[in-house]
């Protein structure tokens, strides 16, 4: 019994996800280890986004 | 007056709004309520009439009285990470934080409730039929003999998730698929399938809705592109999203479905056919908007921020008078 719909289905790469920057509570703010915010490190968001967007919604970039 | 703003620590895109609002020396207090119990704390007290209620995190104390808006971004399941996480857990915690929340007063981006309803796909269907938008000739069904029919009166079908959703156990992704002449849909009867009539796309646009402000986005469709590739988010094009106009008929139609759905924020989608028409696809109550953001400039995360930070008198009234007319 397979559903119609996962006959379209692909298999998720399981990538090992490691952000470089990690969630400062003081800041509220996830900062890259020089102490930038990383969301303005425009080419690394664009480089995750293009990662995530086809392996998954770890970052929530398919949606 | 303090935005809360309920999302998840890897949540990269609220930190564009985080910025903002500490630029504007606007008072923010994030959380997440997967930490609560443990990392976040709260309490609630109805005495003498009165209720007054205290949020903490991350060092930060908040009362609920002080909340001018709450941002509903990519909150994680209340109590998911507590020592000793539980069904039972999970249902007091939400109970307590959404419940003590929802009575503050503050104006949501977006409403729980109207966020729990706009995220199903069958109904923004009907929402955008309804307020006039145009939306691919669709079927949701188990029927397989349906389903034969349909493909007999639509040849060209493409078949999605009817939640949107991926599933997991293991983990798979189920992008939009074009469905081959002569499929066999004896499997519809294994669970609900959504069909829907192929759109010949020139464009995908994103439409990012934020209050009354409309910010579109296009991401060209390559001429030479292969009929098969129909789900953007998985297609290889490195053709950028470029802002576009949104047509008079069609802004209407989206303040529209906000204001009726009761949302506040929504991403919509829609497929630009070889006619310039923009056919409905969906609208994602909570959706990304940093690649759009970063490709085009818009000021997305600067227009939420603005939205979190001022009141708009006049939508609020729009939202009172919904409330008061559902019975």
């Amino acid at each position: 019994m397979r559903l119609f719909v996962l006959n379209y289905a692909r298999t998720t790469e399981q990538l090992e996800f490691s952000a470089p920057y990690t969630y400062d509570s003081g800041l509220q703010l996830n900062v890259l280890p020089d102490g930038r915010i990383a969301a303005h490190d425009l080419a690394l968001m664009r480089e995750l986004g293009a990662t995530t967007s086809t392996a998954g919604s770890k970052t929530h970039f398919d949606d | 007056m303090t935005v809360l703003i309920l999302t998840c620590e890897q949540d990269v895109t609220a930190d564009l709004v985080v910025a903002r609002l500490n630029r504007s020396g606007v008072p923010v207090v994030r959380v997440d309520p997967a930490d609560l119990p443990g990392g976040v704390a709260l309490s609630g007290e109805y005495v003498h009439g009165a209720f007054r209620g205290h949020l903490s995190a991350g060092g930060r104390l908040v009362s609920m009285s002080g909340l001018r808006s709450i941002w509903l971004r990519r909150p994680g399941t209340p109590a998911s990470r507590a020592a000793e996480p539980s069904g039972w857990l999970t249902e007091e915690s939400s109970q307590a934080l959404y419940g003590m929340l929802r009575a503050t007063g503050a104006r949501w981006m977006n409403d729980p409730d109207a966020a729990r309803r706009a995220r199903h796909k069958p109904w923004q269907l009907r929402h955008a039929q309804q307020i006039g938008l145009p939306v691919p000739a669709t079927l949701i069904t188990t029927f397989p003999q349906a389903a034969r029919e349909f493909a007999e009166r639509f040849p060209d079908l493409v078949v999605k998730p009817v939640s949107g959703t991926h599933p997991q156990e293991p983990p798979r992704t189920v992008p939009t698929s074009r469905i081959a002449p002569g499929t066999d849909f004896a499997a519809v009867a294994f669970g609900p399938t959504l069909l829907q009539r192929r759109i010949a796309k020139t464009a995908d646009i994103r439409l990012t809705a934020v209050g009354d402000r409309l910010l579109a986005a296009r991401k060209e469709v390559h001429p030479d592109a292969h009929p098969d590739e129909v789900d953007v988010r998985y297609t290889a094009s490195d053709a950028p999203w470029r802002p576009v106009d949104v047509p008079a008929r069609t802004a209407a139609a989206v303040r529209a479905y906000l204001r009726d759905a009761g949302l506040a924020y929504g991403a919509f989608d829609f497929a630009e056919d070889t006619d310039g028409i923009w056919w409905f696809l969906e609208c994602n109550q909570s959706g990304q908007f940093g690649f759009v953001e970063m490709d085009t400039d818009q000021p997305i995360a600067q227009t939420v921020a603005d939205w979190l930070t001022h009141r708009e008198p006049e939508r609020q009234t729009h939202r009172e008078d919904r409330l008061r007319a559902t019975p």
